[in-house]
């Protein structure tokens, strides 16, 4: 199995000299197996290239399998422009987590709205299929994936994966903030609110079941949206930094960390301060520590 | 009045090389008249651009004052909204201008939906922190702006309505006609070329090549000398291929507006992101 990173970016797409080497292109992930089984990960503007790369080398019409960690546009946006939507005959069945609406296909539906888009998702030539997604529920996906949602915490809920396919594991697990200063729920927080006893078992729970699901795995990419600095300023939207990622992926004794999701204001050279120092930060505690870049692969090895 | 393109892509926004030089940022306009009244365009991602730049001045201290006019509500002219900071700051003023989009939503109802909480952690226009007026405009009427007069009129933008807008400022006019696309391209409508009479700079919708465009008729937008026979006809001293692409790298931008210009007298240029350009 390997993954390739087609858009690296948190929030929205940054176009410019700043962004050339890392990408501006917002959060999507290829997943291929040994056998050349496809699965992506979040639909974010990183899609559209994909998708053309995918017709490309293509051989008519194929179907696909997406997985959402949530739907708040950056992970959505490339969706209505994935090209081999257009391609009659072609299977596109997404899996995601239901947050604050009431019917999967409304929501995803509602991202090409006559006033957002021009053309309709009943219009598209593809055909849909919604799979709703639970934390804990693991399910199995054509081409010999296997799915392990977990829960995260964001505004309104997200969703990390595990998962699995030629005997060996990574996962996806964006976008998060830590687990210790904010709870994440179903409203709008204008700042960190005080966390009730409750709100801290809550937390502990969901940071629990994250170092285990995450236990053992080869390689883990990460929701890094934030330097500590920045983090400290916006503690309640729902990001880490690479501190906080290094803490869970030690505990869950990962091979490899992933930085990724990088704030769009975070130019080429401030990546590449981060990329060294989190090299050198990995180094001391045996984790190997990359950052992610458009047009990365990167290979799966064997779980141990 | 100056003028600045933030963004100039149509659709989607490009990284990487081959767009360093127009810009991959979609659509965002930015026009300052002389005693510095200011007036935005949509809210493409070139707008986060300049919010960076507002929010080093008034708008960072809560003193912003900023009207904004949407040609319509496509995510391309809307995605930059929930990352526009100054909506962040208390104090600022910010009035969003447009008319309602033709599916029967009203213009607020369609911003909601933008921030609803599946989409976006902002959970609503009630969470923005700035004073926020969304002011629905009949397209056909004009509109006195601090420091801006400005005539809307709609034009056929595929299956919706868009509205194109003639600004005027410091005695300079700038015609805004993006997301157009005439029946006819070599007949553009009476209304397009009454907008843009005698402007001193047409912005005009080029998202296509004249080769690509009897392919992508009926999507909504216009070939590149769509642009050129509304300017030649309304006598505009400077018409702006805008809009472009978002599979147009900087060579083929170089190349259509060398085969536009070498076919009228009107001055033309190709809308970059970069800095202000006299009026």
């Amino acid at each position: 199995m390997q993954i390739t990173f087609w858009g690296v970016r948190g929030s929205y797409p940054v176009p410019g000299a700043a962004t050339v080497r890392y990408g501006g292109q917002t959060s999507c992930v290829e997943v291929r197996s040994a056998a050349g089984a496809s699965l992506i990960v979040d639909a974010g503007t990183g899609m559209r290239a994909l998708g053309n790369k995918l017709l490309r080398e293509g051989s008519g019409p194929q179907s696909y399998n997406v997985l959402l960690s949530h739907v708040h546009w950056d992970h959505i946006q490339g969706l209505p422009f994935f090209s081999p939507a257009y391609l009659a005959g072609t299977k596109i069945a997404i899996h995601a987590l239901l947050t604050a609406a009431d019917e999967l296909q409304g929501v995803i539906g509602g991202i090409t709205r006559h006033e957002f888009f021009p053309v309709p998702l009943e219009a598209v030539p593809a055909q849909f299929e919604f799979h709703q997604v639970e934390a804990g529920v693991e399910f199995d996906i054509a081409g010999g994936f296997h799915i392990v949602p977990i829960a995260l915490n964001h505004p309104f809920g997200a969703i990390g994966y595990r998962i699995e396919c030629d005997g060996a594991a990574w996962a996806y697990v964006a976008d998060t903030a830590p687990f210790d200063e904010v709870l994440h729920k179903q409203h709008f927080l204008p700042g960190p609110e005080p966390l009730s006893s409750d709100d801290k078992l809550a937390l502990g729970a969901m940071r629990e079941a994250l170092v285990r699901r995450l236990q053992g795995v080869d390689t883990v990419v990460y929701d890094t949206h934030f330097t500590a600095d920045e983090y400290k300023r916006f503690p309640h939207y729902g990001h880490s930094t690479p501190d906080q990622a290094l803490e869970i992926c030690v505990e869950a004794k990962v091979r490899r960390l992933v930085l990724y999701h990088h704030a769009p204001g975070h130019s080429d050279e401030q990546m590449d301060q981060i990329a060294a120092d989190y090299l050198a930060k990995g180094e001391a505690v045996g984790i190997e520590v990359l950052t992610s870049f458009e047009g990365m692969t990167v290979p799966i090895g064997t779980a141990t | 009045m100056k003028i600045r393109f933030w963004g100039v892509r149509g659709s989607f926004a490009m990284s990487g090389r081959d767009f360093l030089r127009y810009g991959g940022n979609t659509t965002s306009v930015e026009l300052v008249t002389d005693d510095g009244h200011r007036l935005l365009i949509d809210l493409g991602t070139g707008a986060t651009e300049l919010a960076k730049a507002l929010m080093g001045a008034e708008f960072g201290k809560g003193a912003g004052r900023l009207p904004i006019l949407l040609s319509h509500t496509h995510l391309d002219h809307i995605q930059g909204l929930p990352f526009f900071t100054p909506f962040f700051i208390k104090g600022n003023e910010i009035r969003i201008l447009g008319a309602n989009p033709i599916s029967g939503l009203s213009l607020e109802a369609t911003l909601q939906n933008q921030l609803a909480p599946h989409y976006s952690p902002l959970n609503g226009l009630e969470n923005l922190a700035a004073g926020v007026s969304i002011e629905t405009i009949q397209a056909g009427s004009t509109l006195s702006l601090p420091g801006f007069e400005v005539v809307t009129q709609a034009m056929p933008h595929g299956s919706m309505w868009t509205t194109a807008y003639r600004i005027t400022a410091d005695g300079k006019t700038v015609t805004y006609l993006s997301d157009v696309e005439y029946p006819n391209a070599d007949e553009p409508s009476a209304e397009a070329v009454a907008l843009a009479q005698d402007a001193d700079l047409l912005i005009h919708d080029a998202m296509h090549s004249d080769q690509d465009y009897p392919s992508r008729r009926g999507w909504g937008h216009s070939p590149a000398h769509a642009g050129v026979v509304v300017a030649e006809r309304a006598r505009a001293k400077k018409l702006a291929l805008f809009h472009h692409s978002p599979d147009a790298t900087d060579a083929m931008i170089d190349e259509v507006v060398a085969l536009t210009a070498s076919h009228t007298a009107v001055p033309v240029f190709a809308a970059a992101e970069g800095s202000y350009l006299d009026v």
